[in-house]
C-alpha cells in the first residue's frame, strides 16, 4: 500500500495566481553562472585598477619645470600639478637652495593637505592627520603612509624641476 | 517518507556563490580606495583576494546541480 504525500501549495499562490511563460527558463546553474560571471568582471576589474594605481605611481612621470627659485620665498610653499595635471602637488622652499615637494593628497582618504609654518608640518583637515614638513613621514593622525614624495632639484636656469622616474 | 522541502546541496552551493560575490563587491571598493588614496600594496591585495573569490565561486559552480 502506498501512501501519497499531498504537499499543498503556499497560500500566495492561492492568493496570487503567478503565470510566467519565462518562469523556467533561468535555471539555478545558469543564474549561478551569471553571478560568477560578473565576480569574474570584477576580478578584471580590480586588477586594472591595481596596475592602474602601480603606473600613476606620484614619482612617475617626465621631467618638469615647475617655477623659478626665487619666485618662493624661504618657508613658503608654491601649489602645482605632477605628474598629471589632476594631480595636486605642494612644495615648500626650506632654506636658499632646498626644496622638497610631495602630493597634496593625504594618504589617509585623500583629503588635500597643506602646510602649517607654526608647527613645520604638513597638516591634512579632514582627520587631524599630520606630516613632517621635509620627510613627508607620519607624525600623528590615522595615515598609514607617509607622503608621496616627488623628487625635485634646483638647476642652474634657476628654475626647480620635478624629476620624476622613467616608467 | 521523504520530506517535500529538504533541498540537495546545491542549494547551499548557490549561497556560498552569493555570499562570495558580495564579498567580491566589498574588495572593489578596497581597490577603489587604494586607487583614490595610491596606495599600490592595498591595491594588488585586493586584487589578488578578488581574484581568489572568482576562482572559488567558479569552482563552486562544479557542484551546482541544474
Amino acid at each position: 500500500m502506498t501512501e501519497e504525500v499531498r504537499v499543498a501549495p503556499p497560500g500566495w499562490k492561492r492568493d496570487f495566481p503567478y503565470e510566467a511563460a519565462a518562469e523556467e527558463e533561468v535555471t539555478r546553474r545558469e543564474f549561478a553562472r551569471y553571478l560568477v560571471l560578473g565576480a569574474g568582471a570584477m576580478a578584471v576589474a580590480n586588477v586594472g585598477l591595481a596596475a592602474w594605481t602601480q603606473l600613476r605611481s606620484i614619482n612617475r612621470g617626465e621631467p618638469l619645470p615647475i617655477v623659478a627659485l626665487d619666485d618662493v620665498e624661504v618657508g613658503g610653499t608654491y601649489l602645482f600639478t605632477y605628474p598629471a595635471e589632476d594631480d595636486p602637488a605642494i612644495l615648500l622652499r626650506l632654506d636658499d637652495r632646498t626644496v622638497v615637494a610631495f602630493s597634496q593628497k593625504c594618504t589617509h582618504l585623500g583629503c588635500v593637505v597643506y602646510y602649517v609654518s607654526e608647527s613645520e608640518q604638513w597638516h591634512c583637515p579632514c582627520h587631524e592627520g599630520n606630516f613632517d614638513a621635509v620627510t613627508g613621514d607620519v607624525l600623528s593622525g590615522p595615515p598609514p603612509r607617509p607622503l608621496g614624495r616627488i623628487d625635485v632639484e634646483v638647476r642652474d636656469d634657476g628654475q626647480i624641476w620635478a624629476l620624476g622616474v622613467p616608467a | 517518507m521523504s520530506n517535500p522541502t529538504r533541498r540537495g546541496p546545491s542549494s547551499a552551493v548557490i549561497v556560498y556563490v552569493i555570499v562570495l560575490v558580495a564579498l567580491q563587491v566589498f574588495s572593489v571598493t578596497v581597490s577603489v580606495e587604494a586607487f583614490l588614496t595610491d596606495d599600490e600594496r592595498l591595491g594588488w591585495a585586493a586584487a589578488g583576494v578578488s581574484v581568489a573569490l572568482f576562482t572559488g565561486a567558479a569552482a563552486f559552480l562544479r557542484y551546482l546541480e541544474p
